[in-house]
């Protein structure tokens, strides 16, 4: 009986949470039509794309770019990165970066479009949600035994060298979590992006029907 | 107010991780400035006036992009780096990669051989050729079809017979493969492999590989297999060693 009770339950969470998904999409899809969405899209989209490639390395790119190394060598560190984002195809932390990055350009364009609609506590917490996720997934991509981790000084910081064992482990959970959080974040603001442009449909019917 | 304080606990968080990191790259602890194994150096520690590290594993994929780049710039680094700038370059081959990944049989295994052998290498004075070998053979096998070549790799390299490491036959002049098969099996060796292993676990902060050019610390090194461009990195990353203090 009680057993009966969960599984519903969690079926009714699991269905309302595809419902919300596919309203979502929806949103996404309706937005991405509008030039300016699109244009936010595509901007945030590239500024994490390079923030995470930058950092793709670990503290590799900021360690150079804070050595006494001279400025044009402190250029070609930051043109580097580009052709890094390019690289990003051909392996698997550079396809799990593309898929943040694209997480995370959606959260910024819904957050836009909630704020622009007065849905303010529903962007704050959607910008607080989606923050978690990305300070997760910035920390923990790439390889923490490898040293092309930011997880891994931290580690080494608090545990030393020995805790490079279970490095691994904490980086694959903390990359879950990141996705788990950034896609929840997705769905939750898309969700009320589709109420509120729906409700502004109507409202715009009602209006032309009381001309 | 209660967002007031989520917001707050997250920007507390944030603050210390990146606190934490920037301690760490600040301080990172200095490596003695004792030569490990002197088959493993270039240039002269004694009129040296810049002091290069670098912290190995040969089965570190990382670390062998930084090494193939190394091994086909070999002349140039000497000229540029070793006789223009008197640059001491020891490489510290370690099998850190075994105490990372304890439950990896094929990594502790290969990356202990592959060690052994660069040791045993270096007693006969050929280190530096069997390195290219070592390394040129590896991505040849493995690192170029995609297996091990990164972490995320989906493929990873199996557990390989010492004598893949060993078996040089002729193809490095003056190193004798019989005498390279013995020296792994000895028990100073396997000494000096843990010895030097748990002297580089007190120095590198992060995973490998781990350079400190000078003053200049960097975990790391992500290249794309692409000579050239890793290469380009590399100059980079030894430029800055330069450059900081020594």
């Amino acid at each position: 009986m009680v057993f009966r009770k969960i599984g519903k339950k969690i079926y009714n969470l699991v269905t309302t949470a595809i419902d919300r998904a596919k309203f979502a999409v929806s949103s996404i899809w309706m937005l991405l039509k509008r030039p300016k969405y699109l244009a936010s899209f595509l901007v945030s989209l590239f500024v994490f794309l390079y923030i995470l490639s930058f950092f793709k390395d670990g503290s590799g790119n900021w360690l150079l770019l804070c050595s006494n190394l001279s400025f044009g060598a402190k250029l070609e560190v930051l043109g580097r990165v580009c052709v890094k984002i390019l690289d990003n195809f051909t392996d698997l932390y550079g396809i799990l970066i593309i898929l943040m990055s694209i997480l995370q350009a959606l959260t910024i364009m819904l957050l836009i479009f909630t704020w622009r609609n007065r849905e303010k506590d529903h962007a704050i917490d959607g910008a607080s949600t989606g923050g978690i996720g990305a300070i997760f997934g910035f920390i923990a991509l790439g390889c923490p035994t490898c040293g092309i981790s930011i997880l891994a000084p931290l580690l080494t910081a608090v545990a030393g060298t020995g805790a490079m064992a279970a490095a691994e482990g904490i980086s694959k959970a903390l990359i879950v979590l990141a996705f788990i959080l950034l896609i929840y974040t997705v769905i939750k603001l898309g969700y009320v992006s589709f109420v509120t442009m729906s409700a502004k449909k109507y409202k715009e019917k009602k209006h032309a029907k009381s001309r | 107010m209660q967002k007031a304080v989520r917001i707050a606990a997250i920007l507390l968080v944030v603050g210390f991780l990146f606190a934490l990191v920037i301690y760490n790259t600040l301080n990172p602890p200095r490596p003695e400035a004792v030569v490990w194994d002197k088959g493993m150096t270039l240039g002269d520690v004694e009129t040296a006036e810049h002091f290069f590290y670098d912290y190995t594993d040969i089965m570190c994929p990382y670390c062998d992009k930084f090494a193939l780049a190394m091994d086909a710039h070999l002349e140039d680094f000497k000229k540029e780096y070793v006789e223009e700038k008197k640059v001491f370059y020891e490489l510290r081959l370690t099998n850190l990669l075994a105490s990372f990944h304890p439950e990896e049989e094929s990594v502790t295994n290969n990356s202990t051989n592959s060690a052994l052998t660069g040791y045993c290498a270096s007693e006969q004075g050929k280190f530096w050729e069997w390195y290219g070998w070592v390394l040129e053979k590896l991505n040849n096998d493995y690192f170029s079809k995609g297996i091990g070549d990164s972490a995320g790799a989906t493929q990873h390299i199996p557990i390989l017979d010492r004598s893949y490491f060993t078996g040089v036959k002729d193809e490095i002049e003056g190193l004798d493969e019989a005498k390279l098969a013995a020296c792994i099996e000895k028990d100073e060796t396997a000494a000096k492999l843990k010895k030097n292993t748990e002297k580089a676990s007190k120095v590198i902060q992060s995973g490998l590989p781990y350079y400190v050019f000078n003053s200049y610390v960097s975990p790391g090194f992500d290249g794309n297999w692409e000579v050239e461009n890793d290469w380009k990195s590399a100059k980079l990353m030894f430029d800055a060693g330069i450059a900081s203090k020594k």
